[in-house]
């Protein structure tokens, strides 16, 4: 018992002279009302909800981590300013690198940091002149295809000081092979970058892109894994990225589980190809929504960082502390900011990047206003920066560490979403585990329910979204958007020079070895595991590009 | 004697991921009467086949990181090589307001963005596929 009886006594005693009150008052009126994720909520908590939840003692940085993975929170380092970027050609992705590290954007330990956003063409693993993707080069990202461009990216940058986040989601292990090859190129040993990759093929599971087929996905998640943990020490090479099923139309409870149990196949699969799970969960961190509900986003970071304590030693025996600690990068939600009356986005972003805070996450990602419409400007990327800047500096927020623990209600509702993530997780394992859910689409039909519920609320006036279903104006609020620089052109050319310069001989005997080795490593799954991103990074050596070694892989392991 | 249903094809670039929109309108359209058909294409000249072959009445696209002042004219294109004037092209997506009026010049019919309301698109469509069978039977 966490209270003494006492004070449960003398709280019966009041909530009863509340109970008159109310019933006093509002004759009987019933409140109604659910989170954004269907959990009902009273109108207010007490001591009593606490009894019983099992309300238990933590602190932070003390297993299960509810209240943080670390003995403080920001006291000692702020967040990192993870602000995602990237358009154009990779130099004009340099200029803004440079600006809004000029304004101040910043990494754990105050260390320079960049979140680069590759193009779809690039995230897919396309060359800028395949057919299929004209009219994409260079928008919604950097356009990246050789070697050369993470010169026009990196000149000048000590590598091993700074951390860079590569998205590239499904060309990530060949992108990554290509940093090796550049690295070298430069002389600077691998083991010594910071940085993040993606290995996200998992989600795909729900997005709605050609990519990777189910049992092959992971196959290559588990090889891009075994190279980096073994070679590149500092680098984080697996984020899970449960934003893309709150952004797809999933609740926070969907979020959460799919994330877990996308989590524990992976592991799965590592261990299948040789792997301790001690070697590598360190190295796993987490992408996370940070919705429009406001406290149930954060009882769901809360809840995410105890289930991923327990499933990692309860599941798998992991004794290694950093195996247990989920490392969150948290998003405010693209899909709750509206192209209607823009600027109340920037009451959105403030209040879910707050959010975040209190949650107690390690790296934020502020949108832009401008999300519904465009990319964002130089103007709307600084004020994302700086919504950042004024909680860190001006609110105190960051002196104590999980300032909401102790909450009636949030405790309470943290342990609600521990009960409901662990459903999700028991249902993926009771229908086969996550591969089996994926192949037979049940992620994918549970977040097209979702999310067709969320949008006949808007469109029954049940959710308010502030200007688009009420208080609608019909003058329209005109703001500057982002207009991209037209380079597919240049892209094209860039790329036809360079294949010009190259030596091709070398280059299809490292192609066709590739192959064979691809071959080799899927027909004979997981006996030859850990040969493939060797010969991979052998064919980036010889000048193949993004496209090429990406069209090895996708005739090989498939693509669909 | 019954009406023929409308019959819309919507489809989405199969490596462009954001397809939450034009899934939700693809389920709508069906709960106002409309038929509906949705690929994934992978070059414009699979929309113009996939509309030849269902016998659309309406084509819409999704884009959400550019490529409609590129495939958008060859969709176009491609129905009128096939005598397919009259079917209404829509666009939906992430389309910046500056390029709209190309758009609807090269022969779009409207293009409805973020936030944009089931009815009203089912609405613009039973509007316009009616006054296209007639002004094309003239």
């Amino acid at each position: 018992m966490m209270f003494k009886k006492e004070f449960l006594e003398e709280e019966e005693k009041v909530k009863k002279e509340w109970q008159e009150l109310y019933d006093n008052l509002y004759k009987g009126k019933e409140f109604k009302a659910t989170s954004d994720s269907g959990t009902p909520v009273k109108s207010v908590y007490t001591a009593k909800d606490l009894e019983e939840i099992d309300f238990q003692p933590e602190m932070p940085g003390i297993y299960p981590y509810t209240r943080g993975i670390y003995p403080v929170q920001y006291q000692f380092t702020p967040w990192f300013n993870n602000l995602v970027l990237g358009y154009g050609l990779p130099e004009q992705t340099r200029e803004r690198m440079d600006l809004l590290k000029e304004m101040g954007a910043r990494g754990y330990f105050g260390k320079d940091a960049y979140n680069l956003v590759f193009d779809l063409v690039a995230k897919a693993g396309y060359d800028p002149d395949d057919p299929e993707v004209r009219g994409r080069v260079g928008q919604a990202g950097c356009h990246f295809a050789t070697r050369e461009d993470f010169d026009r990216l990196f000149h000048g940058i000590d590598l091993t000081k700074v951390s860079v986040v590569h998205n590239i989601c499904r060309a990530t292990l060949v992108q990554i092979a290509m940093y090796v090859a550049y690295l070298e190129k430069r002389g600077i040993p691998i083991k010594k970058v910071y940085g993040n990759s993606m290995n996200w093929l998992w989600a795909f599971a729900f997005v709605g892109n050609v990519a990777f087929p189910p049992k092959n996905a992971f196959k290559l998640m588990a090889e891009f894994i075994k190279f980096c943990c073994r070679n590149m020490p500092q680098w984080n090479h697996t984020n899970i990225v449960s934003y893309y099923v709150e952004e797809s139309g999933g609740n926070a409870i969907q979020e959460a589980g799919f994330a877990i149990a996308a989590g524990i196949a992976i592991t799965e699969e590592c261990i299948k190809a040789g792997l301790e799970p001690d070697e590598f969960l360190p190295r796993f961190g987490f992408q996370i929504a940070q919705a429009s509900d406001f406290f149930e986003e954060i009882a769901k970071v809360r809840a995410m960082r105890r289930v991923w304590a327990k499933v990692n030693k309860e599941r798998f025996g992991c004794k290694n502390p950093r195996s247990l600690h989920l490392r969150i990068h948290s998003q405010t939600s693209g899909v709750t900011l509206t192209a209607q009356q823009p600027l109340n986005n920037v009451i959105r972003t403030t209040l879910e990047t707050l959010g975040a805070v209190l949650s107690g996450t390690n790296s934020i990602q502020t949108n832009s206003y401008l999300e519904a419409l465009s990319t964002p400007t130089e103007e709307s990327h600084i004020l994302a920066l700086r919504t950042q800047q004024i909680i860190l500096h001006e609110t105190n927020i960051p002196n104590v560490s999980d300032p909401l623990a102790g909450s009636y209600y949030v405790e309470w509702l943290t342990s609600k979403m521990e009960e409901e993530i662990f459903k999700v997780i028991e249902q993926v394992d009771k229908m086969g585990g996550f591969i089996k859910c994926w192949e037979s689409g049940w992620f994918k039909d549970e977040i097209t329910k979702s999310a067709y519920k969320w949008r006949e609320r808007i469109d029954k006036g049940e959710k308010v979204i502030v200007g688009l279903n009420k208080y609608v104006t019909e003058k329209e609020q005109k703001v500057p958007v982002f207009k991209y620089p037209e380079i597919e052109d240049e892209a094209v050319k860039r790329l036809k020079e360079y294949k010009e310069k190259r030596d091709n001989e070398k280059l299809k005997t490292a192609l066709k070895r590739l192959k064979e080795v691809a071959t080799l490593v899927d027909g004979t799954w997981p006996e030859h595991s850990g040969e493939l991103m060797p010969a991979v990074i052998e064919t980036a050596k010889a000048e193949a590009t993004l496209g090429e070694l990406q069209g090895v892989l996708r005739e090989v392991f498939g693509w669909a | 004697m019954r009406e023929k249903q409308i019959r819309v094809l919507l489809t989405v670039a199969r490596f462009d991921g954001h397809d939450r929109g034009v899934r939700y309108l693809a389920r709508k359209l069906m709960e106002f009467g409309l038929e509906v058909i949705f690929t994934r294409f992978v070059y414009p000249q699979d929309v113009v086949s996939a509309a030849i072959q269902e016998d659309a009445d309406v084509v819409g696209v999704s884009f959400s990181v550019g490529g409609h002042k590129v495939i958008t004219p060859e969709i176009i294109k491609g129905l009128k090589e096939n005598k397919r004037e009259e079917v209404l092209i829509i666009v939906g997506g992430v389309i910046p307001d500056g390029d709209i009026p190309e758009l609807i010049k090269i022969g779009v019919g409207r293009t409805f963005g973020p936030g944009s309301v089931a009815a009203d698109i089912a609405q613009y469509i039973k509007d316009n596929v009616a006054q296209r069978a007639i002004s094309s039977s003239k």
